[in-house]
């Protein structure tokens, strides 16, 4: 969503660019060309958000994400490391956060974005807890 | 969860422990000589007195902050068995060794100071470049002291008072490299390949057009080689691996030696991989992935090496040893589904997985055959993707999450149908292992 908003700054900077400088006939296409690639972004990334997904279950937790690269990890709570919460402006601004998993492995790719504050901060703590108690050595 | 190596503001204790008083000689030492061969090649219109000159002040200046760094270090045991240090001139930091994390202890010596008879002292924690604990210098003696007192503690062996460290566990020598091994298996690595098919290149045009201005290329190709290859044979020279009740023992080096002691359970996967030219020879090389050498951003990744080259048979007695219980000849291997191929055509042959109780295994690779050996105990994560060319042939990867280090265990192109069960197979596997593997404090009954 925040990449639409990026792209309609860009897109009314450039037309307004091209307004000024050259002929509004460049100017209008660019601008059709620009609405159509919002359009098929926001299609897109609707699908993407709702392609993330995680389930806590007995012993592990499951993120899944991605449409063309499709990927899904299981991460046992007893290797987790580390439960970050992020959250940036837009984030804050609309209630939401990020929750990443870290475990000794750099390679875990556990992040669920968009989460509503309330539910980042229960999973984070269930988490912590869940993670403390199975904790296994390396 | 645990932070290893947090700051504290204690004071260090009276009978608190210094390096040895010739450490800013061998923190000097090891620039003199570059910093030497820099101003003799580069400032181009200097004169002789200047170079001097700046020459004395770097080593003036660097002596002083060596030795200040000296003068303000010390570390000594905690009542739990830890170890402390206490270092920095003006912000004063303390870092704690948590033995039960210990993952290796490694003691480098570089040339210098190996000449003046010093060593450095290096315990490998799991986690994060901001951890590392470097002791330099102490006598190799003092340094094999601590080395066995680190690791009797992190075994859960307190020692009494009075009681010393001085004699290190026996060992028993499992494999040394022949010097000839090493130097001709450097040279029939895959660089040399690339190598030659630049030299040919280069010849081809070099005649085609009667330029010989590429022949500048050829020297540089093979000014690379040798220099790769000297690297390696330095870096490797006399390499022996020994078994140890403290664990596994690796020494090598010709210049600069090292010797590493990894304690038992801290491999978390191995490599066996066979460089096409080594074929005839049958040689292979083993590789592991230890938590505490992660990073890499020195020269630690040297630390990943198990067995430059050997015999394949002593290479599996040797894995044998690492990973106890494992036969990984008997392990049965599930191909990669025919049309893998398509999406891999040059290692889809090759591709294959399977397991045993113990351990998950990985075969792949084509110019460098690999074979990827993972104790389910060790599994970190797993995960399992599917890029678009996989999905239209029914294709998706698994890969096994490993601590930083040269095995990236993934069982490529798995048929898409059952790849998810055989994730839950292994996440189930996983579990039962870690249940019943508890490494810390090995020795404590």
């Amino acid at each position: 969503m925040i990449n639409v908003g990026i792209n309609a700054v860009i897109g009314i900077a450039a037309f307004v660019a091209l307004l000024v400088w050259t002929s509004p006939i460049w100017a209008a296409l660019a601008a059709v060309g620009m609405l159509a690639f919002s359009a098929w972004e926001w299609w897109l990334i609707g699908r993407q958000v709702a392609a993330i997904g995680y389930a806590e279950r007995d012993d592990d937790l499951v993120v899944t994400q991605g449409i063309m690269f499709k990927e899904l990890v299981v991460v046992p709570y007893g290797r987790m490391q580390l439960v970050d919460l992020k959250a940036g402006p837009v984030d804050r601004r609309y209630g939401m956060a990020t929750l990443q998993l870290h475990t000794a492995a750099a390679t875990t790719d556990a992040v669920i974005p968009g989460l509503p504050v309330a539910e980042a901060e229960r999973l984070r703590d269930r988490l912590a807890a869940l993670g403390e108690a199975r904790s296994a050595g390396l | 969860m645990t932070d290893h190596s947090q700051p504290t503001a204690t004071r260090p204790p009276a009978d608190a422990r210094r390096l040895h008083p010739l450490s800013p000689l061998a923190a000097v030492g090891t620039y003199v000589i570059p910093t030497f061969f820099a101003l003799v090649v580069f400032l181009g219109d200097v004169g002789i007195a200047i170079r001097a000159l700046i020459f004395i002040v770097i080593l003036v200046v660097g002596a002083g902050i060596a030795w200040a760094a000296w003068f303000r270090t010390s570390f000594w045991f905690d009542a739990d068995g830890d170890l402390r240090v206490a270092t920095g001139v003006l912000f004063r930091n303390e870092r704690r060794v948590q033995v039960s994390r210990l993952q290796a202890v490694d003691i480098h010596r570089p040339l210098v100071a190996r000449i003046i008879g010093l060593a450095e002292l290096r315990p490998e924690m799991a986690g994060g470049e901001s951890g590392k604990v470097r002791l330099s210098y102490l006598t190799e003696s003092d340094a094999q002291v601590l080395r066995n007192e680190l690791l009797a503690h992190s075994a859960g062996l307190m020692l009494e008072d009075g009681e010393t460290a001085a004699t290190p566990a026996p060992e028993q020598i499992l494999v040394r490299v022949p010097g000839p091994d090493l130097a001709v298996s450097g040279l029939l690595d895959i660089g040399t390949i690339l190598a030659i098919g630049v030299g040919i290149g280069v010849v081809v045009f070099t005649l085609v057009w009667g330029n010989p201005a590429p022949l500048i290329g050829l020297i540089l190709a093979g000014g690379g080689l040798v220099f790769g290859s000297a690297t390696y044979f330095m870096t490797y020279f006399d390499f022996t691996l020994a078994e140890s009740p403290d664990g596994l023992r690796l020494r090598y080096g010709l210049l600069n030696t090292r010797s590493q002691t990894v304690p038992p359970g801290r491999v978390q996967a191995v490599r066996i991989s066979r460089p096409i030219l080594w074929k005839r020879k049958g040689w292979v090389r083993l590789q592991v992935n230890v938590a505490g050498y992660a990073g890499g951003s020195d020269d630690s990744a040297a630390g990943t090496m198990l067995l430059p080259v050997a015999p394949r048979e002593l290479a599996l007695a040797v894995l044998q040893r690492v990973l106890p219980g494992v036969d990984v000849e008997a392990v049965n291997l599930v191909s990669a589904p025919p049309r893998a191929r398509r999406r891999a055509p040059f290692q889809g042959r090759r591709l294959a997985a399977g397991h045993d109780e113990r351990v998950m295994v990985i075969r792949g690779g084509w110019l460098t055959h690999t074979l990827d050996v993972v104790p389910h105990a060790r599994m970190q994560s797993l995960r399992i993707t599917q890029g678009p060319w996989q999905r239209t042939l029914g294709l998706a990867s698994l890969h096994l999450d490993s601590t930083p280090g040269p095995v990236s265990p993934v069982a490529l192109h798995r048929d898409a149908g059952q790849v998810r069960g055989e994730l839950e197979a292994e996440v189930r596997r996983a579990r039962a292992a870690r249940a019943a593997f508890r490494p810390e404090r090995w020795m404590r009954s």
